[in-house]
């Protein structure tokens, strides 16, 4: 019976692990290059299979031992052909040339830090001195002695290939090996040394425990990994055992298909619509004038009408003219009341302004049309319509926003009927059931209310505003029976729920935010 | 006049699109969820208190601002000042402390309603006006105002109300504009005439030096802000007094010498101009209700037209222009849902300022001289409602039986979202306001475009078109996204608009699905796989047609076509359109309008 942490750690052994644990054989110790000739494994699978023992305290490391072997570097190759720069400059200097620095570095063969380098180390050494015009010239006598020691080993290394330093014999060369490898600044070196550590490896008590289990166990590393076609179709895989996996490894992440957060949201919003009995209604982002305003009794010198509130087209700058009777009830009401009981805004309502085309504003456009186009009776509608408003871009405006919005027509609805609306709203929508209702101001509605509720989290916030539409409004457009207009405001809820404070994040084109968020549900 | 009017408001508008984009600031204000800029006004605590008759806690105040439809923005202790924004836009007396204290002081202790004095036969002050206003900005009423007493703390409050008044019920003083003037100074009676832009000159506000009308349009700070105004008239309104001197130039600056109100004043002329009778009358009556709240006497001025106004030759202002409505009680249950007594209703209007007789089952209601929003019986009765409390009223569910639906084009474009989500596709949403740059010349596109729907007046260039298709927004998600990890697959179904005569309003709004894909092995085959498999889903039957096409390379780009219909195109994007976007990576994409799919 095996202790139940040795058990654990059988089962979660990798197949190299095993043939690793099973090269040790009776041996205390072994080498590396031993151990990978029992096993069979190659340098990197054999390192990377003792790593992992070693992790898991299996095995320890006994002896190590760094050999550093001295071969030629590129530089040193060259010099090997050409003599080092030092002893080509003092030749060139017996022959009786006449050379600057400059000189040396103007087509000699030589680059520019190997010039410096050697001009340096022959002043050094007192071998030459530079005189008038910078004209070098040996000094005879001097010991360059190294230099050809040097030369002599250069030659050496060429023949051998390498040399395993740290022999005593050769404690000259080591040195001047040493040397110049380091030396010569950022100038290549001329040798290269590699450092070769050869380990020797032990089994801990654990491991040898391991080692045990996994010969009585007869496992000789044939655990099958994957499952294959070819397993299971001669059935291959009875009697195999399967490496179990460590499972609480956590995997890098995919990034498959899916839906934008906000969009999803809004589906999430309008799935819920659709239960309360709302039919759908879609409208033109460009409208005119007049059913995006007129329509709805906002006068003409209504300051959200102006320059300043509203994007105009350019071209064409006006639509078709306004079927009637539409546009002669409308322009009536806003003049003189007329049809509706009321006294109007009394003003000269321009007719050429109502074709005026704007970016649709508000969704209530879109209630305005479906008004004139015989609604049904009782009938809900919404709409979640882009709307465009005339702001700087910041953290709370975008240039284009959802509106979701709609109208509730009905025989004997009442001002108390819209206040069960808004409550409906907001516990089906906004999951809030406590609610405020406070006065508000549209033009388009009278009695207008603003719906208050108090988010969990974001304590009271406005969650819409509504109003059953003024007579001067469902008149004209020929609806007789009281009319709710409805909007709601979920913007800040869906960025609470989305953990976003900017707007501008809402709609990030950044791919890697996108990916980033996750999906809410509403709540 | 109407003539005029039109005139006016087209030569604001060509003079705001001539001044150029950054000139152009929104209106002071924040908006209210429909977009309407709501006025919020300062006031300090101990005045709104003086002008209540009491002290109001804070928790007082906010129970009672629903009454004016008001928030409570900030009350900033250290200086005892309160923000308060005022919901109404159709309600220019409440934006004043005056007129908020009023309308909690009357719910609170029911005083008997403010109703204009009688005009006296005899007034003293008057004001002549001149035949040649009448088609530059023809109206003008006034009062007088006496024992004020013009304070440190009450200097600003005038202030304020005259740039409430004047920017946002005269719309930037086009249609009214205030002008106040210490009466000492001023010898009646006053003519209001116009001049040549040369031929008058005085010293106006804020300046030390005369200047000439002309002069002040074109120099003076408030002449540049307000120009647009008289845009286009060859003579200048002006106020002058019974001795010649410069009273003010309307609608633009009061005079340094005659028109510059100052703490100690104690007696004030109020002077209103403008384009709208009624509205400069309702001016006038909501500075004279402010100012008898504060205890001063306000006297009547008559002005003399040089011709016949809707209210005749000769009219005295104030003047009460409030008109009785009556209103059933029938409506007022029919409406509310609540059957409420005429007694009843009468107390609750009564202390909601209007003044009421019942007869019968009717009640006829008198609005307050300083209100003209009441157009219609349903106004009177949401005051009902207000008054009552909105809290009053018990919640009713609609109880009548609604089948639910989303549109055809709705259902198709999500199942659209679906299959590509499923395809592998990450959703994302663009603005659809953009720039031409970005849907024309970033794309490969040459010369004009045609059918693009562009915005008049934008506020930045970056915001200036409608997209015609969602090709460009596809583009700006990947320029945004080289840090992501590739492979890169979005989409996008949405809106996009382009110019169409046939269709009404003359631009047609389409549903419309791209897709993109961008890693450094995107070729035509992957993304024509994608469209396969998502034709295939609908049950599409489509062919491309080969096509030279600026945005893709030569040869790898083809229209979408289904039955004879061009629906889009699909391609790989060329280089130099990858280049002008900055992007460093392959990109092949399509995008087809889902609109004439539907129901075919």
């Amino acid at each position: 019976m095996l202790a139940p942490e040795i058990s654990a750690l059988l089962d979660g052994l990798h197949p190299l692990e095993v043939r690793v644990l099973l090269a040790f054989g009776e041996v205390p110790s072994v080498a590396e290059a031993a151990l990978r000739e029992t096993s069979g494994l190659d340098a990197s699978r054999l390192s990377m299979a003792l790593g992992w023992l070693l992790t898991k305290e299996a095995v320890r490391i006994e002896r190590e031992t760094v050999t550093r072997r001295a071969s030629l570097a590129e530089a040193g190759e060259r010099y090997a052909a050409e003599l080092v720069p030092e002893l080509r400059i003092l030749e060139w200097l017996a022959v009786g040339e006449r050379l600057t620095v400059a000189d040396l570095r103007a087509g000699r063969g030589l680059e520019p830090d190997e010039v410096s380098g050697a001009v340096g180390a022959l002043k050094g050494l007192g071998a030459i001195r530079i005189v008038e015009g910078g004209v070098l010239e040996a000094v005879p006598g001097a010991d360059v002695a190294e230099f050809h020691a040097l030369q002599r080993l250069i030659g050496a290394l060429r023949d051998a290939g390498s040399r395993v330093m740290g022999d005593p014999s050769t404690a000259d060369d080591d040195r001047l090996i040493e040397q110049f490898f380091k030396k010569r600044g950022k100038a290549k070196g001329i040798f290269r040394i590699d450092e070769e550590k050869d380990r020797s490896y032990a089994l801990t008590p654990l491991g040898e425990a391991l080692a045990q289990a996994v010969a009585a166990k007869g496992a000789v590393g044939e655990e099958v990994s994957q499952l294959t076609p070819d397993l299971l179709k001669d059935g291959a895989w009875r009697g195999k055992v399967f490496r179990k996996y460590n499972i609480g490894l956590r995997p890098s992440r995919v990034f498959g298909g899916k839906k934008h957060p906000y969009r999803a949201f809004l589906d999430e919003v309008k799935t819920r619509l659709v239960s309360m009995g709302f039919e759908e209604m879609r409208g033109s982002l460009i409208e005119n004038e007049f059913w995006n305003m007129d329509a709805l009794y906002m006068p003409q010198f209504h300051p959200a009408r102006e320059i300043h509130d509203v994007y105009f087209v350019r071209e064409p700058r006006e639509s078709r003219p306004i079927p009637e009777p539409f546009a002669t009830n409308v322009a009536q009401v806003h003049e003189s009341g007329k049809g509706a009981g009321s006294v109007g805004w009394r003003y000269p309502f321009d007719p050429s302004r109502a074709r005026l085309l704007v970016l649709r504003s508000q969704g209530t456009a879109v209630s305005a049309r479906t008004m004139a186009g015989r609604p049904k009776i009782p009938g809900k509608y919404f709409s979640i319509a882009r709307c465009f408003r005339y702001d700087q871009v910041d953290a709370t405006h975008a240039p284009d926003f959802f509106q979701i919005e709609g109208i509730v027509l009905g025989e004997g609805i009442t001002f108390r009927t819209l206040l069960g609306l808004l409550r409906l709203f907001a516990v089906e929508v906004a999951r809030a059931p406590e609610v405020k209702f406070l006065p508000a101001y549209f033009p388009y509605t009278e009695p207008s209310v603003e719906l208050h509720v108090k988010h969990p989290k974001l304590g009271w916030m406005e969650l819409g505003g509504a109003g059953l539409f003024r007579p001067e409004v469902t008149l004209p457009l020929g609806v007789t029976v009281p009319v709710i207009a409805w909007g709601l405001g979920l913007d800040r809820m869906a960025m609470m729920a989305l953990g976003i404070r900017d707007i501008r994040d809402l709609f990030t084109p950044d791919l890697e935010q996108i990916r980033a968020q996750r999906a809410v549900v509403a709540p | 006049m109407n003539g005029h009017l039109r005139r006016c408001q087209s030569a604001l508008r060509a003079h705001v699109r001539h001044v150029g984009v950054r000139h152009v600031e929104p209106l002071p204000g924040a908006q209210d969820l429909l977009g309407f800029r709501m006025p919020t006004i300062t006031a300090l605590k101990r005045d709104f208190e003086a002008l209540v008759g009491r002290s109001v806690t804070l928790d007082e105040l906010e129970a009672a601002l629903p009454l004016v439809k008001g928030e409570l923005k900030e009350h900033v202790p250290a200086t005892d000042e309160l923000r308060i924004e005022l919901n109404d836009t159709n309600r220019p007396d409440l934006w004043s402390v005056e007129g908020i204290a009023r309308q909690i002081r009357l719910a609170e202790r029911s005083p008997k309603p403010l109703r204009a004095a009688k005009t006296p036969a005899r007034i003293d002050s008057r004001i002549r006006v001149t035949d040649d206003l009448r088609e530059i900005r023809p109206y003008i009423g006034a009062c007088i105002v006496r024992g004020l007493g013009v304070t440190d703390a009450l200097l600003p409050q005038l202030i304020q109300t005259q740039e409430k008044l004047a920017e946002l019920f005269g719309r930037r003083r086009q249609t009214v504009s205030i002008g106040l003037y210490p009466l000492q100074k001023i010898v009646f009676p006053l003519t209001y005439t116009t001049s040549a832009p040369d031929e008058a000159s005085f010293v106006p506000l804020g300046v030390d030096r005369a200047m000439t009308l002309r002069e002040i349009v074109a120099e003076h700070p408030k002449g540049k802000t307000y120009a647009g105004i008289l845009a286009g008239c060859a003579r200048y309104p002006l106020l002058v007094d019974q001795r010649g001197e410069i009273l003010s130039f309307p609608p633009i600056i009061n005079s340094q010498v005659l028109g510059a109100v100052a703490v100690g004043d104690d007696e004030l002329l109020v002077e209103v101009t403008g384009t709208e009778l009624r509205m400069v009358m309702l001016a006038v009556n909501i500075w004279a209700a402010n100012l008898a709240d504060r205890g001063a006497r306000i006297d009547p001025v008559v002005v003399e037209y040089a011709w016949t106004t809707p209210m005749g030759r000769r009219v005295a202002t104030p003047r009460d222009l409030s008109r009785a409505v009556s209103v059933p009680s029938g409506l007022v249950a029919q409406v509310l849902g609540d059957a409420l007594r005429p007694a009843e209703s009468k107390r609750l209007l009564t202390s909601y300022g209007h003044r009421v007789t019942v007869s019968g089952s009717t009640l006829k209601v008198t609005p307050p001289p300083y209100r003209d929003d009441i157009m219609h019986p349903i106004d009177v009765v949401e005051d009902l409602a207000i008054a009552r409390g909105y809290a009053s009223f018990v919640p009713e569910m609609p109880s009548q039986f609604t089948v639910g639906s989303l549109s055809a084009l709705e259902r198709y474009a999500d199942r659209v979202r679906e299959l590509l989500a499923g395809l592998g596709f990450q959703e994302v949403v663009s603005s659809i306001l953009t720039s031409r740059h970005e849907v024309w010349e970033r794309m490969g596109r040459r010369g004009d475009p045609e059918g693009l729907v562009e915005v008049d007046n934008p506020m930045s260039e970056s915001f200036a078109v409608l997209r015609p298709t969602l090709l460009a927004s596809l583009m700006r998600i990947e320029a945004a996204s080289s840090k992501a990890v590739y492979p890169h697959k979005v989409f996008e179904v949405g809106e996009a608009a382009v110019v169409d005569p046939a269709a009404d309003p003359g631009c047609r709004t389409e549903v419309r699905a791209g897709a993109l894909i961008a890693h450094p092995t995107a070729a035509f085959s992957e993304i024509h796989a994608d469209l396969e498999s998502l034709a295939y889903a609908l049950g599409l039957t489509y062919r491309l047609e080969p096509i030279p096409h600026p945005t893709f390379i030569e040869g790898r780009a083809g229209t979408i076509v289904v039955g004879d219909r061009a629906l889009g195109v699909i391609g790989e994007v060329a280089p130099q359109v990858l280049e002008t976007w900055g992007i460093g990576m392959p990109c092949v994409l399509f995008d087809f309008e889902l609109d004439p799919l539907i129901g075919g």
